[in-house]
C-alpha cells in the first residue's frame, strides 16, 4: 500500500488517495472515485523505442529524435501533454526553445479564454482549501461538479468543518444557478435558472447590484437576479464556482470575463473569490512554467527567437494547415482532436511518453514512458495552482523527464557540432 | 581564462568595505570558486586597471521567485510583448544548462531575471514573500534562475497555526513550527507581512493598521506576533532576523505604526523593509506628509533595527504583496486590474500594475522621502538598498538609484521635475548636501546586505569569501557605470565579460534548517489534518539542492 499518493484524475489532485499494489500493478484505489479509477487504472503502460515501427535502444532513438527535429524544414510543433511531471515539462520547453518551435498544450479554448479574462482584470480567487475553511456561502454557476470532479464537495466546499466554518455543510449556504441545461448542485438553498441569452445580462445586473448602481425595470426572467447578488453580499465569504472547462451548453465568451468581475466587486461589500474548476493531469502546472519560462500561459511561439503570444495561431491549429516540418509530442496525444492527429499522421513526428508506441501518429520514433504521478515522482499542479509532490505507486519504463533530457542533450550536441 | 581554476584581478581599486579596504589598488586571488590570500606567479591575470572593485550585489529583498510573481506574469502580457530576451550567447560547455529566451517587463521570466541580475553585478538575491504552501513553486522558479545564489523568505504571522499558539501563550511552541516550517519549507528567514491584518482581510474585519487593534474576537495583536517572531528568529539564532512589512503600508500617517513597531521590538533585532512605504506623515483628512527624518532619527538611534529603503523610481512598477488589503485599495484607488489570491491557513497575495508618475503628488512624496532615508541614514550597514523590485521599480533601475545618490546635480534636477505638492518643507527639498561615497556604495549595494542577511561568504573579499566580484569601468555617468559592469564573477567563473553574459552557472540555493523540539510535530499534523487541503507528508518540499547554511 502507498499512501498520500496524488491522483490527477481531475484538477482536484486528490493528494490523500492510498494505492494497493499487487506486483507490478494497481489493485485498488481508496477512497474509491470514478475518476480516480480511470485515472490509475491498473498502472499498466508498454515499454517500447521504436524506431519506423522496429525496436531500437534508447540511444538510437534519441539520436534519431535529435536529428529529425533539428534538420526538420519548416518550424516545428512541440505539443507537451498533461501526463508529464513539471521536471518533465521545463525540460520539453528547454528543447522547444533551442529549436525556435512553437508550443501547444491541451489548455482547452473555453479555459484559455478565462485565461485571457484573467489577464485583462486580474481576478480575486482562493486556493481551495481556504474555500473549505471560510466559504459560508456557495453559489455554483451551471455546474455540478459532482461528476467532473467527485470529491470537490466533500473534500473542499461543501461538507468539510472549517477553521471559520465549525458547522461543516450545515454552516453554508447554497445557491445553484442554472444555465440551459448545464445544472448546478441538486442540493441548495436557493436557485435561479437562466437563459443561455441571458446569463450575461444577469452577470452584469448582479455586479450593479452589489456596486450600488441604479438599475432600471428588469425583464420578468431576471427580476431573482438581485436578490441572489443581495445574498452573496450578506456572505462572510462568498465563493463563486464555475466550470472553467467546455461544458454541454453553448457557453457565451464572456461569461467568465462576467463571473471574475462580480467576484472582485463582491470584496467591496464582503470577501469573495471565484473558483474555477479545472480537468485532470498536470495542465494547471504546464501554465504556470511556461508562464515562469517565457511570461506567458499557453500559446507561445519560440520561433522569433524568444516566446510570442500568438494566441489566435495556437500550434494545433497551425497544425491542420500543415504548417510544420516536425513534431514533438510530449506526454500522451489522448487530448489531441481527430484532424489533428490526421494532419500528424504525415508530419514527421517524435512521441515521448506514456503510451507513445501506441499512439496512431505514424511517428518516426517513439519512446514510451511512465505517467507522471503513477510512476514518476516530481510536482504536479492543482486546479488553484497548488504545487504537490508526485508519489508514483508504480515504477517506470523509463521517466518522461530523463528521456527529454538525453533528447535536450543530443539536440544541443548536435547544434554544437554545427550538423 | 574563462573558467579557470585560479585567477588574479590587478590593478583595480578595490572596494570592500567589510575589510576596511576603501578604494585602494591591490590584487584578488581567486581559487576554487573562493578568494584566497595568494596565488603562485604564473597564474592567469585578469588586468583591471583604472577599474572599479566590489564584491558581487547582493539584493536582501526582490520579488523574483514566487507564485505571486507568476501570477503577476500573467497579467502583463503587453510589457512582456515590449521586451523581449532572446537567448544570450554563452561560452559554455554542452553539460551546462543551456542558454534560454524570454521576457522582461516590470516581472521578467526567470532566466531573463537571473540574466539580468548578473548583467547588473548582483550574484546573490532573495525572494521576500513566499507562501509557505507555495515554497515548492518558489524553488522550482529558483532552479530556472541561473547567476544568482537565491533564497526564499517564508511569511508567517497571518498563519493560523502560529495565531492559535499566540493565543494560547505558547511561544515556545512557537518557535518551534517556526523552526520546522523554515526547514520543512527549504526557507531562509522568516518574514512578517502586515501581522494579523491578512488573516483580518480574510474575515472581513479588512485590515489591522495599529499594532494594539485586535484580531476580531481574538486575543491577538500584531504586537504579540511581531515579538513572538522576532523572538523566535533570535533564539533560534537564524543568520538574518525577522523581516518585517509593517501594518498600515502606503497610507497616510503610517509612520506612526512603523515607530511603534520599532518601538515594541526595542532591543531585539529586527529587520524593518521597504522603509520608505512605510514613513508617512498626515493621516486622513489631514493630506499626506514626510516622516522620513523622524522615523530615520529612530533608526539611526537605535542599533539593534536594519532596514532596506523600498526606494520608488519614477516609471512603471508592480506591486505584489502578500498584504492583500492594501493591494484591494490600490485596485479602488487606481481602476487598475487586480488580483487577490488567498491562501488558505497562512497568508494573502495581491497584485496590481502601477506606474510611478513624477507629476503625481503621491508619487513625487514616495520618491523624495525614500531619498531621505538615504540621505539622512547615519550607518550605512543598517540601511541598505531594495526598490523592493518590482514594487517600488525594477531591479533595472538600481544604477539610477544609485547615481541619485552620488550625484547631487542629478538629483536636484530631478526634484525639479517631480511635483512639489507635497514637498513643501521636505527635508529633500530644503536640499541635503550629501553625496554617497563609493565605499558607502559597496556597503548599501553589497557588504551591508550580506551583513544583515548573516552571509559571512558574501560581501567581502576577505580570503575564504566566496568568489562574487563586480568589476566596473569609471564612469563620470554613475548610472552608467552601475549599469554595465565590465566583468562579473560568480563563485570564481567569470560570467561576465567586456559587459557580455558569457556564462551563465547555476546558483547555490540559501537556506537553514533550525533545530525544533520534535514534539510540536504530533500537533501540527493535527491541525493539517483538520483543516489543510494538502496531506501533511505532502507539505514539506523534499529534493532541495545543497546543504542548509550552518546555524549560530
Amino acid at each position: 500500500m502507498v499512501e498520500q499518493v496524488t491522483c490527477l484524475g481531475c484538477g482536484c489532485a486528490c493528494d490523500d488517495i492510498s494505492v494497493r499494489v499487487d506486483g507490478d500493478r494497481i489493485v485498488e484505489i481508496a477512497p474509491p472515485c470514478p475518476l480516480g479509477q480511470a485515472w490509475f487504472g491498473d498502472g499498466t503502460v508498454p515499454d517500447k523505442i521504436l524506431r519506423d515501427g522496429e525496436p531500437s535502444s534508447l540511444d538510437e532513438a534519441i539520436a534519431g529524435a535529435a536529428d529529425l527535429l533539428a534538420t526538420a524544414s519548416g518550424k516545428v510543433l512541440v505539443y507537451i501533454g498533461t501526463d508529464l511531471t513539471t521536471q518533465a515539462h521545463r525540460v520539453a520547453l528547454a528543447i522547444a526553445d533551442l529549436l525556435g518551435a512553437v508550443i501547444d498544450q491541451a489548455t482547452s479554448d473555453a479555459a484559455a479564454a478565462g485565461l485571457v479574462a484573467a489577464q485583462g482584470r486580474g481576478r480575486a480567487t482562493a486556493t481551495l482549501g481556504e474555500i473549505r475553511n471560510r466559504a459560508d456561502t456557495l453559489l455554483f454557476w451551471a455546474i455540478d461538479p459532482s461528476t467532473r470532479y467527485p470529491r470537490y464537495l466533500s473534500r473542499y466546499a461543501l461538507e468539510p468543518v472549517g477553521t471559520h466554518v465549525p458547522g461543516g455543510r450545515r454552516g453554508r449556504t447554497v445557491i445553484a444557478v442554472s444555465v440551459g441545461t448545464d445544472r448546478a448542485p441538486k442540493e441548495a438553498d436557493l436557485r435561479l435558472a437562466l437563459g443561455p441569452d441571458d446569463e450575461i445580462a444577469a452577470l452584469s445586473v448582479m455586479r450593479a447590484t452589489v456596486l450600488g448602481n441604479t438599475l432600471g425595470e428588469l425583464p420578468e426572467r431576471l427580476r431573482q437576479v438581485p436578490d441572489v447578488a443581495r445574498r452573496l453580499m450578506q456572505a462572510r465569504y462568498a465563493v463563486l464556482v464555475h466550470e472553467a472547462e467546455p461544458s454541454d451548453e453553448r457557453r457565451n465568451p464572456h461569461r467568465t470575463e462576467g463571473l471574475i468581475a462580480l467576484t472582485q466587486a463582491l470584496n467591496g461589500p464582503t470577501r469573495a473569490a471565484l473558483s474555477s474548476l479545472r480537468a485532470g493531469g498536470n495542465r494547471s502546472g504546464l501554465e504556470s512554467v511556461l508562464t515562469w519560462q517565457t511570461g506567458y500561459p499557453l500559446a507561445v511561439d519560440y520561433s522569433a527567437g524568444f516566446p510570442r503570444y500568438a494566441l489566435s495561431s495556437r500550434g494545433l491549429l497551425q497544425v491542420v494547415q500543415g504548417g510544420f516540418g516536425a513534431a514533438l509530442v510530449a506526454g500522451s496525444v489522448a487530448a489531441l482532436a481527430t484532424d489533428t492527429i490526421t494532419t500528424l499522421a504525415r508530419t514527421p513526428t517524435v512521441v515521448i511518453g506514456p503510451r507513445a508506441s501506441e499512439a496512431s501518429l505514424g511517428s518516426k520514433i517513439t519512446i514510451d514512458t511512465g505517467v507522471a504521478g503513477i510512476h514518476e515522482a516530481g510536482t504536479a499542479y492543482r486546479m488553484d495552482e497548488v504545487p504537490l509532490p508526485l508519489r508514483p505507486p508504480l515504477s517506470a519504463p523509463r521517466s518522461a523527464t530523463g528521456a527529454l533530457s538525453s533528447l535536450l542533450a543530443a539536440v544541443r550536441a548536435r547544434r554544437a557540432r554545427g550538423t | 581564462m574563462s573558467r579557470a581554476e585560479s585567477l588574479r584581478i590587478t590593478g583595480g581599486a578595490v572596494h570592500d568595505p567589510a575589510n576596511g579596504v576603501d578604494g585602494e589598488v591591490g590584487d584578488i586571488c581567486i581559487e576554487g570558486g573562493s578568494i584566497v590570500a595568494e596565488l603562485p606567479s604564473g597564474v592567469p591575470t585578469l588586468d583591471a586597471k583604472g577599474m572599479v572593485i566590489m564584491p558581487g550585489g547582493v539584493d536582501i529583498h526582490s520579488h523574483f521567485a514566487s507564485s505571486s510573481c507568476n501570477h503577476a506574469r500573467r497579467m502583463i502580457p503587453d510589457e512582456h510583448a515590449m521586451d523581449p530576451a532572446p537567448a544570450p550567447r554563452l561560452q559554455q560547455d554542452a553539460d551546462g544548462a543551456p542558454p534560454r529566451s524570454g521576457t522582461g517587463g516590470s516581472v521578467p521570466s526567470t532566466f531573463t531575471t537571473g540574466y539580468r541580475y548578473a548583467g547588473l553585478g548582483y550574484t546573490t538575491a532573495f525572494d521576500a514573500a513566499v507562501a509557505p504552501l507555495m515554497a515548492r513553486h518558489s524553488h522550482a522558479e529558483l532552479d530556472d534562475t541561473p547567476c544568482v545564489d537565491g533564497g526564499i523568505f517564508v511569511l508567517l504571522g497571518n498563519d493560523e497555526y502560529l495565531l492559535r499558539q499566540i493565543e494560547a501563550g505558547e511561544r515556545e511552541r512557537a518557535r518551534d513550527y517556526a523552526a520546522w516550517l523554515l526547514q520543512s519549507t527549504g526557507g531562509y528567514a522568516i518574514k512578517i507581512v502586515n501581522p494579523g491584518g491578512v488573516e483580518a482581510w480574510k474575515t472581513g474585519q479588512r485590515n489591522l493598521t495599529a499594532i494594539d487593534d485586535a484580531l476580531d474576537g481574538r486575543r491577538i495583536t500584531p504586537r504579540a506576533i511581531l515579538e513572538t517572531l522576532a523572538d523566535a528568529a533570535n533564539d533560534l539564532r537564524l543568520p538574518h532576523p525577522v523581516h518585517i512589512h509593517c501594518n498600515n503600508l502606503g497610507r497616510a500617517g503610517n509612520a506612526e505604526t512603523t515607530l511603534a513597531s520599532m518601538q515594541a521590538l526595542s532591543g531585539r533585532r529586527a529587520h524593518f523593509t521597504h522603509l520608505q512605504f512605510h514613513c508617512y506623515g498626515g493621516g486622513d483628512g489631514k493630506g499626506w506628509s514626510s516622516a522620513g527624518p523622524k522615523v530615520m532619527e529612530y533608526v539611526n538611534a537605535h542599533p539593534e533595527v536594519s532596514t532596506d529603503v523600498g526606494q520608488v523610481m519614477f516609471g512603471p512598477a508592480m506591486t505584489i504583496t502578500a498584504d492583500a488589503p492594501v493591494e484591494y485599495l490600490l485596485h479602488k484607488s487606481s481602476g487598475r486590474r487586480w488580483t487577490n489570491v488567498d491562501i488558505e491557513l497562512e497568508t494573502g497575495c495581491g497584485i496590481v500594475p502601477l506606474n510611478y508618475k513624477e507629476k503625481a503628488a503621491v508619487s513625487a512624496l514616495q520618491w523624495a522621502i525614500g531619498l531621505e532615508l538615504f540621505l539622512l541614514s547615519s550607518d550605512p550597514w543598517r540601511v541598505v538598498l531594495s526598490t523592493d523590485h518590482p514594487n517600488g521599480g525594477s531591479f533595472l533601475s538600481y544604477p539610477a538609484l544609485i547615481q541619485l545618490l552620488m550625484d547631487r546635480a542629478v538629483r536636484d534636477e530631478r526634484l525639479k521635475l517631480a511635483n512639489p505638492k507635497l514637498l513643501a518643507g521636505s527635508a529633500l527639498a530644503d536640499g541635503i548636501a550629501r553625496e554617497y561615497s563609493l565605499n558607502e556604495i559597496a556597503i548599501i549595494t553589497r557588504a551591508g546586505p550580506a551583513r544583515l542577511l548573516g552571509l559571512r561568504k558574501k560581501g567581502h573579499l576577505a580570503p575564504g569569501a566566496d568568489a562574487d566580484i563586480t568589476i566596473y569601468q569609471r564612469d563620470p555617468d554613475i548610472a552608467k557605470m552601475f549599469a554595465t559592469p565590465r566583468y562579473v564573477l560568480k563563485s570564481g567563473t567569470l560570467i561576465v565579460e567586456e559587459g557580455q553574459l558569457r556564462r551563465a552557472p547555476t546558483g547555490r540555493r540559501l537556506r537553514v534548517a533550525p533545530r525544533f523540539d520534535e514534539a510540536v510535530v504530533p500537533d501540527l499534523r493535527r491541525h493539517f489534518e483538520t483543516f489543510s487541503s494538502v496531506s501533511f507528508a505532502n507539505y514539506p518540499v523534499g529534493d532541495l539542492p545543497g546543504d542548509p547554511m550552518p546555524i549560530g
